[in-house]
């Protein structure tokens, strides 16, 4: 565990970590033999108050790594048990997931893309054709050292988010389902204000989102054959509230 | 058992007398900070739309959700502009302050603080980074991060020379200053029935105690035994959240590893070739196309994550080891910095690998960088302050190289 540390030289001296702490007291004796810390410079009384500490510290740190562990664990007999008292103890400020492009990797572009119907100025009714506004984020991140969590996460995962919890006919499962179409209805509503030359000219009315699946090709030196087109899942028309027709998402 | 005790004995006195590695403890604190500040800045110009109160994940969706898991974030308790623009100011200062090792105990409640409140606030922006930060956020509050490299240690060290020199030290303002103003905050905001859960407003409760504790033993030179208690909760507080945060970078590695080991696409070789691809992923198509045009570098990749991942937590067991792996591992996250456009999580991800770094190494760092700093100083000019000589910065183990 001290692997780490060759050479635990620090300072000895209590630092000044503690916000609101006053400088030490001068040293008694001159030179100033350091004074002794640890349990060891404690009586015993003060002994037991420690030691009281350095347990609980302990054993809060091993139930915490536990149920940690337990948490990112696939499914065992423990959590079978006990898997709400893990969900308890890491829900929700210690939820991890650490399954980085594991146990596979994500073998497709999945493109989010909208069309609205917008009511023009002069009362005529248009609908725009599709716009890809993953193409638009892929665009925007080539070349880019530093992509936004704006161009790099938001759409793609409030995709993931829409398709986590909504049913294969897609209807929305639960609250969750619900929040995750009114977040991407407000996303797409924003970006076509933004982007769309039709939807800046009038007042969006609905929306339709479709999801465009295309499987990325294998590599050259595979002798794999996987089908290049895309595969739609089209959603039904949403209609928007008047906050966000009024372009009050931002 | 006659063996065990004095075993136990030595331990029990190391984890109690000094709070263990102040160069790792200090080397995570400036990273996670560091990358933080570097995130808020770089989204500055999209705050609006990733945390503001009428952004995509507007103000009611965050609140019927955190209302359902009782996340803490303090931009909720109120939908107006300025609250929001407020609370963005505040975690960057925050961020500052714990990177420069101001206040440090302090900085790293607060940018507790700032981190929960802007990630629970809008989960569904947030990637593996933003988890590593989350996490990490929350441990550093348990640990005595500032014991170098840091504005505290270099103003202990002041005081302790003046001291030394016989000098009068003026008893400390800002601090007592500091604390009152959050304990007011944090009244109000309890007294209001604005936190929901009891986890992160009793931590922040329980800080502010201690600290304020800390500040009253401090101040008795007759209450050296109390003073010496707290020191020895506080060593012990930051050894067992170190060995907390040590595991926890074990875990990360081991999970991503060991779900790899069962993905058909790393047994075959090709798992690196697919993220490569992704529009999302690939923001140098030419490069990831170089990258992957040999499937024999493409397999040895794959093989050698899955396996530096795998073997990582049992190489903590040997030194030598570990430090090659170390220096793969870290390699391995800037290439993806670049390659994967992920520049952040693999910032997070380095930072939280640095708990591992040896001392030598970290002081050797230490001390070039405050040379560099020096230099930096000199050729300014005269209009600044001399800095101090990095000998001298070194005799006392301080280097402000932060």
């Amino acid at each position: 565990m001290d692997a780490y540390d060759e050479d635990s030289r620090g300072p000895q001296a209590p630092d000044g970590s503690a916000g609101t702490r006053l400088p030490e007291e001068p040293p008694e004796h001159d030179p100033p033999s350091p004074p002794r810390t640890g349990v060891a410079a404690l009586s015993p009384r003060y002994q037991v108050a420690a030691a009281l500490a350095l347990a609980v510290v302990a054993v809060a740190g091993c139930v915490h790594l536990l149920m940690v562990f337990l948490s990112l664990a696939p499914a065992n007999t423990v959590t079978k048990q006990h898997g709400q008292a893990v969900q308890d103890w890491v829900y929700p400020e210690f939820e991890q997931n650490w399954k980085l492009f594991a146990p596979n990797p994500l073998q497709q572009n999945i493109a989010v893309q909208v069309r609205a119907e917008v009511r023009m100025r002069d009362g005529g009714l248009r609908t725009t054709g599709w716009t890809d506004l993953s193409a638009q984020d892929g665009a925007a991140i080539d070349g880019n050292l530093v992509p936004s969590h704006t161009q790099q996460n938001e759409l793609r995962r409030a995709w993931d988010f829409l398709a986590a919890t909504h049913a294969a006919d897609n209807r929305p499962v639960g609250m969750r389902g619900s929040l995750s179409e009114q977040y991407l209805r407000r996303i797409v509503v924003m970006r076509l204000y933004r982007d769309d030359p039709t939807s800046r000219e009038g007042v969006i009315q609905r929306v339709q989102v479709r999801s465009s699946t295309t499987n990325v090709q294998p590599p050259p030196w595979s002798r794999e054959r996987i089908s290049a087109k895309p595969v739609y899942r089209v959603l039904p028309w949403w209609a928007l509230t008047s906050d966000e027709a009024a372009g009050g998402v931002r | 058992m006659n063996r065990l005790s004095p075993t136990l004995s030595r331990g029990i006195a190391r984890v109690t007398e000094a709070a263990l590695g102040p160069y790792q403890s200090a080397v995570i604190r400036i990273g996670f900070a560091g990358t933080w500040l570097l995130f808020l800045l770089r989204e500055f110009p999209h705050r609006q739309e990733l945390y503001g109160p009428s952004g995509p994940w507007g103000w009611n969706l965050a609140k019927e959700l955190t209302d359902d898991n009782h996340a803490f974030t303090a931009l909720l308790w109120s939908d107006g502009q300025l609250w929001f623009e407020c609370c963005y100011a505040l975690a960057i200062l925050a961020s500052a302050a714990l990177l420069l090792g101001w206040r440090t105990r302090t900085a790293s409640l607060l940018f507790m603080v700032g981190v929960l409140s802007l990630q629970n606030r809008s989960v569904f922006v947030g990637d593996g980074g933003d988890n590593v930060l989350h996490l990490m956020s929350i441990y550093l509050v348990f640990t005595r991060c500032g014991q170098v490299w840091s504005l505290d240690a270099r103003r202990a060290a002041r005081g302790a020379a003046a001291r030394a020199r016989g000098e009068h030290v003026p008893a400390d303002r800002v601090g007592p200053v500091l604390w009152a103003v959050l304990g007011l905050a944090l009244g109000t905001a309890t007294l209001t029935g604005r936190f929901h859960d009891w986890l992160i407003p009793a931590l922040l409760w329980t800080a502010w105690a201690a600290l304020g504790l800390w500040w009253a033993v401090g101040r008795r030179a007759a209450w050296r035994e109390p003073r010496t208690l707290l020191d020895v909760i506080a060593n012990v507080l930051h050894n067992g959240a170190l060995v907390v945060i040590m595991a926890e970078a074990c875990l990360i590695y081991a999970t991503a590893g060991w779900y790899k080991v069962q993905g058909s696409r790393w047994q075959d070789g090709t798992a690196v070739y697919y993220p490569l691809h992704l529009d999302y992923f690939s923001p140098w198509p030419a490069l990831a196309d170089l990258m992957s045009s040999s499937g024999t570098i493409m397999m040895i990749v794959a093989y050698g994550t899955v396996m530096v991942q795998v073997a990582f937590p049992f190489t903590l067991f040997n030194r030598r080891v570990k430090n090659v792996l170390l220096v793969l591992m870290m390699t391995e996250h800037a290439v993806i910095a670049v390659v994967l456009g992920l520049p952040f999580f693999s910032l997070a991800m380095i930072a939280a690998d640095a708990v591992f770094l040896p001392t030598s190494f970290l002081r050797r760092l230490g001390d070039l960088a405050a040379r560099a700093r020096g230099r930096l100083a000199r050729r300014a000019g005269l209009t600044v302050p001399a800095p101090r000589s990095p000998e001298e910065s070194t005799a006392d183990h301080v280097g402000f190289s932060a």
